[in-house]
């Protein structure tokens, strides 16, 4: 046995004190990252940012996905997060970006700002919606469960034209939870 | 001055001037915030954006379509008010109703539409 193995072997209790510990601390971390995903995943910690707040949720109070008949609703993570995990925490690590633009470089932390910059938020949302053949809208709405005999007869045939014209989603329904900006939509837009 | 009947005159056609020019320049303003707000409260923009094509033409569509006419806008509240029937996609639809009683309310509204 080497120097080091003899020397765990004297001393074991002690090393499995240390295990003993390391397991406990290990689990602690895991169940902290849980509970920060959990947490980071409210409507609450969202809204926390003022720009939040007063632009994009302040618009999205009273639209469909806020309030209706039967009060089943979406929140942001619903629409702006990813299920999976692997995305799921991907899309957590691409949002310290967005402390950085509130905290460090203010970057529409005014309405003018906002207003100036909303085409271009759009467009990252659209663009992923667009590259995931708008996977976030599916978490709910599911195609296939749809009672198309319940829908309108303009949207029957809309969303048969789905399937012919290679389109998703977001090509049409765009501009429902926050107001539409002035610009390009997502129909119009080529996202590679 | 001694003629007090021109005076008068005078002074009573400044006044209507005065109130026309008043009431013309009140009659363009538009209050775009109550337009929007009966935009949202009518769900306008399920179907109509302001300058992309939806199922409904966009309003700078709209506003191009009615330029320089004078029935344009009481031709768009007959329009907003009796929800005529609508082709979209050569399916017909009725026109939602817009959802206020309120007349100046509306003729605000199709003054935003029309000045977009």
């Amino acid at each position: 046995m080497t120097n080091v193995l003899q020397k765990m072997r004297a001393r074991w209790k002690l090393v499995l004190g240390l295990a003993i510990l390391g397991f406990f601390a290990s689990a602690l971390l895991v169940f902290a990252g849980a509970a920060g995903l959990a947490w980071t995943s409210t409507e609450e910690f969202c809204i926390g940012c003022h720009e939040m707040k007063n632009n994009v949720y302040a618009e999205f109070k009273g639209t469909i996905h806020d309030q209706n008949r039967t009060g089943v609703r979406a929140i942001c993570p619903d629409c702006h997060v990813p299920r999976a995990v692997g995305p799921l925490l991907m899309r957590k690590m691409q949002a310290s970006m967005e402390l950085y633009g509130h905290f460090i470089t203010h970057s529409i932390s005014t309405k003018e700002k906002f207003e100036a910059r909303r085409h271009e938020l759009a467009t990252h949302v659209w663009k992923r919606m667009k590259q995931t053949d708008s996977l976030e809208c599916r978490n709910c709405h599911k195609f296939d469960k749809m009672s198309h005999e319940l829908q309108s007869p303009k949207a029957q045939k809309q969303h048969a034209k789905m399937a012919t014209d290679n389109l998703t989603c977001i090509d049409c329904h765009f501009g429902i939870a926050h107001t539409e900006p002035t610009g390009p939509g997502p129909g119009e837009m080529k996202f590679d | 001055m001694r003629n007090i009947t021109f005076q008068k005159f005078r002074l009573a056609a400044l006044a209507i001037s005065l109130s026309t020019v008043a009431m013309l320049a009140q009659a363009q303003t538009v209050d775009v915030a109550s337009a929007e707000a009966l935009m949202k409260l009518s769900k306008c923009t399920k179907c109509h954006s302001v300058d992309k094509q939806k199922d409904g033409p966009s309003f700078k569509k709209t506003a191009a379509k009615y330029k320089g006419k004078p029935d344009a806008e009481a031709k768009l509240f007959t329009h907003l008010t009796t929800g005529p029937k609508v082709k979209i996609d050569n399916v017909e639809e009725d026109h939602t109703i817009v959802k206020s009683k309120d007349e100046a309310e509306i003729k605000n509204l199709i003054r935003y539409i029309l000045s977009r």
